[in-house]
């Protein structure tokens, strides 16, 4: 915490926090008079011949959020914070590999138990857990300065829509499958009456881009453009980073060769996204939201973005700082911090470190045929490990996996290669992100410098 | 006739046709009338003569020679009362005055003989002979459903009525064949062009003769340099050849352009200082921001020496930062480090930071050199010209 006054900081945002939290408190009201007015409150136990009810429960929610807000905006700010303790500890376990890991922990449980995660109650309660969270982390300087910076505004309000739109689906995917599992048809299939192009599209159409209009201007007007300094081709700034929705190939290119990070990886996914029609030949889910029917390609597809594109993304914007360190949420971007990164190429593993001999030189004087072979040789453990990966692993699937065996079988041998190697493209990233982070510290697999071409 | 405002054109010259077929219509008026309104070939030795001439429609469509074979009838009708002949004789040359260019002088004069002999050949029983074939043919031919006779003689449908007056009718021009079909010749159209004999081929156009190659080649060569010579001189040679001059000199310029007198970049070669200037174990960062290069003192394989570093990260071009508390090169943008002697350890770069030329110039400086650089993953490095040893 250099250069800044707690309190005075404090002192600085307790007016925006206390907005904040009474925002919160209009939310939770306005949830609870929906409830109340529709109807549709769920009523619990009784207390003293009164009703509990959902409505009560946001009712309350509401009530205590104002207080929180009261509290804020009379200057107390500072009694709103997570104890210094826990954001000590947060920061602790923090790490590329823990937060990576933690996601796809999260995401995980959230999947499996998604026929509770969806119901709407649970999903408003975690809602506001989360702003909570964001609120109470508000005052704390780090986190403040990262969070609230021009630049990242748009990148917190895109999680949060993210997040409320793979909700929507899910919900809605999985009311169908209990329908289709109880032998009714998906929820689209009772509502499929056609409606007009005019007015019923080109209204919704007109009040979005009015919508849309009134959030760029408001962006706009309160947010200042995050300028820099003039560009200079001799200085990056630190951290120098990519536009936001590149963050995840940034990511990429800590753990790969430009031309694998930018130029090859990035194309397998465009190409992949095109050979979907071709390689999907499940017809179910068409036209309605499902699970059940697709746990492959939605697995799959999730995976893919949510692991593997948004939370890079946010792990770009909010954790990488100077020097493309990683940093907790509530860590001071401090540009010495010192990270052990001794990254060591497979081939010193294989050469150096288990036969103790030092990696194949090309003798003195060799020729470029004959250097080339030699190097060749010193990376042989990685040019092995890169064919077997990509000409046993399929095979390997068919034969040990039932599930793929049977896609095998529905899919023929040439999509079925398809299909198979662009998933073993898509896992390369996971795998070479665990090599690098955990203790093994892998640098490249295949390691020739001479020749620009590290993998 | 009482249907006469309805009828069309070639109706009523039928019905006129037969009337005078009939014999009663020389002298009527309606019939001439109708005559003058719509042909001057329905004159009733005409129509005696030339019943079945579909062409008797409309003026415009009667071609000179129905012109003239209708004025010869007239003239062969000899004994043709007086009265009618005039009457009969004044849209024959009535029509010829809505279109002069298709009447010749003679014809006109044929036309005029005609009516002068007008002589006492009497129309009428030649016309009485056949009133009723006339009409019947008539009838037939022209057979719209709204004449009587027609509707009894023709068939029912409709349609085929109509085809039968179309094709019978067909008013216009009409092709070889048809007309072959009709057993009728075809007006000759235009006059044919009597082209003139080409006019005999210049000496130059001929070919060559084989014993004066020599002298037509130089004749050759003088025409080419005399047209040549016409051709600089003329206005299009002066305009293309401004044009070309002119952008030969804006080439020109533009060569000239790229080899400017001053160079606001910072020279390939520049001095960095006397070599005891650095401690051992120094970086000099202070040329970086100008010459992207840092002036290193350390040591490469055991030996002391001074180098120059290249301060562009070798991931992805990123400037890296000198961390003198890490005594690291560190880059900002994906976290590749590099030790003091540009080796990298850490993050994503797969080889060392590049070396500059270095020496000791005439004067005893550092002389930098960035037009040559030198890697150490190909062994450069142990290049004497990659480092001063000291």
């Amino acid at each position: 915490m250099h250069g800044h006054n707690t309190a005075e900081f404090l002192d600085g945002v307790s007016g925006f926090i206390g907005c904040f939290y009474l925002s919160l408190a209009a939310m939770n009201a306005t949830a609870a008079l929906y409830l109340w007015q529709t109807g549709k409150a769920r009523s619990y136990f009784k207390v003293a011949g009164l009703t509990i009810t959902t409505a009560h429960l946001w009712l309350a929610v509401a009530l205590i959020f104002t207080v929180m807000g009261g509290i804020a905006l009379g200057g107390m700010a500072g009694l709103l914070s997570l104890p210094i303790g826990l954001r000590a500890a947060l920061d602790n376990i923090m790490g590329p590999m823990t937060y990576t890991l933690g996601s796809l922990v999260i995401l995980t449980v959230l999947y499996l138990g998604r026929s509770f995660f969806v119901k709407p109650i649970v999903a408003w309660a975690g809602l506001n857990l989360s702003l909570l969270f964001m609120g109470l982390s508000l005052t704390d300087y780090d986190f403040a300065q990262i969070v609230t910076k021009p630049d990242n505004v748009p990148i917190v309000a895109m999680v949060y829509l993210l997040a409320y739109f793979t909700w929507l689906s899910a919900y809605r995917a999985v009311e169908n499958d209990k329908r289709i599992a109880n032998g009714q048809g998906p929820l689209e299939s009772e509502d499929d009456e056609k409606i007009l192009v005019w007015p019923d599209l080109v209204y919704t159409e007109l009040i979005c881009m009015i919508v849309l209009t009134v959030v760029l201007l408001v962006w706009a007007v309160a947010l200042q453009a995050p300028l820099e300094e003039p560009a200079s081709a001799v200085k990056t700034p630190n951290p120098s980073k990519a536009p936001w929705y590149f963050l995840g190939l940034q990511e990429m290119l800590v753990y790969y060769d430009p031309w694998m990070a930018g130029v090859v990886l990035p194309s397998m996914v465009v190409f992949g996204l095109m050979a979907i029609p071709y390689i999907d030949f499940n017809k179910a889910g068409n036209g309605y939201y499902t699970i059940n029917e697709r746990k492959f390609a939605y697995l799959t597809f999730q995976f893919g973005f949510l692991v593997l594109w948004v939370t890079l993304i946010v792990m770009g914007t909010f954790l990488r700082g100077p020097n493309w360190n990683f940093f907790g949420f509530y860590e001071t971007w401090d540009a010495h911090k010192v990270e052990a990164l001794n990254n060591v190429d497979l081939s010193e593993y294989f050469w150096v470190r288990i036969f103790g001999v030092g990696r194949p030189q090309a003798p003195e004087g060799a020729g470029t045929l004959q250097s080339i072979g030699w190097i060749l040789v010193r990376e042989s453990p990685g040019i092995v490990c890169l064919i077997g990966y990509f000409a046993f692993l399929p095979p390997a699937m068919v034969l040990y996996s039932k599930f793929f065996r049977k896609m095998f079988i529905q899919m023929g041998f040439l999509r079925f290669m398809v299909l198979s190697n662009l998933i073993l493209m898509m896992a390369l990233l996971p795998i070479k992100m665990l090599a690098r982070w955990s203790s093994l510290n892998m640098k490249y697999f295949i390691s020739i410098p001479e020749y620009f071409l590290n993998f | 006739m009482a249907k006469k405002d309805k009828m069309s054109v070639e109706e009523m010259l039928a019905a006129a046709r037969a009337s005078d077929g009939g014999g009663k219509g020389a002298d009527s008026p309606a019939a001439a009338g109708d005559a003058t309104e719509s042909a001057p070939e329905a004159t009733p030795a005409a129509a005696a003569e030339q019943p079945a001439t579909p062409p008797a429609k409309k003026a415009s469509a009667m071609s000179v020679e129905e012109m003239l074979a209708a004025a010869r009838a007239e003239k062969k009708g000899g004994a043709a009362p007086s009265k009618p002949a005039p009457a009969a004789s004044a849209p024959a040359a009535d029509a010829p005055q809505k279109k002069p260019g298709q009447m010749s002088v003679e014809e006109m004069l044929a036309a005029a003989r005609g009516e002068k002999k007008g002589a006492a050949a009497p129309a009428k029983p030649a016309a009485k002979a056949a009133p009723k074939p006339a009409a019947a043919k008539a009838a037939a031919k022209k057979g719209p459903a709204k004449k009587g006779p027609a509707k009894e003689a023709g068939p029912k449908d409709t349609a085929s009525i109509l085809a039968a007056a179309r094709s019978a009718s067909k008013p216009g021009p009409i092709s070889k064949a048809e007309a072959a079909a009709q057993g009728k010749t075809l007006p000759a159209g235009k006059k044919k062009l009597e082209v003139p004999p080409m006019p005999a081929k210049p000496g130059y156009a001929k070919a060559p003769a084989t014993a004066g190659a020599n002298a037509e080649r130089r004749g050759f060569l003088a025409v080419t340099l005399a047209s040549i010579g016409v051709y600089m001189g003329s206005a299009l040679g002066i305009g293309f050849g401004t044009i070309i001059a002119t952008n030969l000199l804006w080439l020109l310029g533009l060569a000239r352009y790229m080899f400017p007198n001053i160079l606001t970049e910072p020279p390939t070669r520049f001095k960095v200082g006397f070599p005891d200037e650095l401690a051992p174990g120094q970086v000099a960062t202070k040329f970086k921001a100008q010459f992207g290069v840092w002036i290193v003192r350390d040591e490469y394989d055991g030996a002391p020496q001074i180098f120059a570093l290249q301060s562009v990260c070798t991931h992805l071009g990123c400037t890296p930062n000198w961390l003198e508390g890490e005594q690291k090169f560190k880059c900002p943008c994906h976290g590749s480090g590099f030790y003091k002697d540009g080796i990298n350890f850490e993050g994503p770069a797969p080889r060392p930071l590049e070396r500059f030329a270095i020496r000791i110039a005439d004067d005893g400086q550092l002389e930098v050199d960035k037009s040559r650089t030198y890697k150490e993953e190909i062994g450069q490095w142990s290049d004497t010209a990659s480092y001063v040893p000291v």
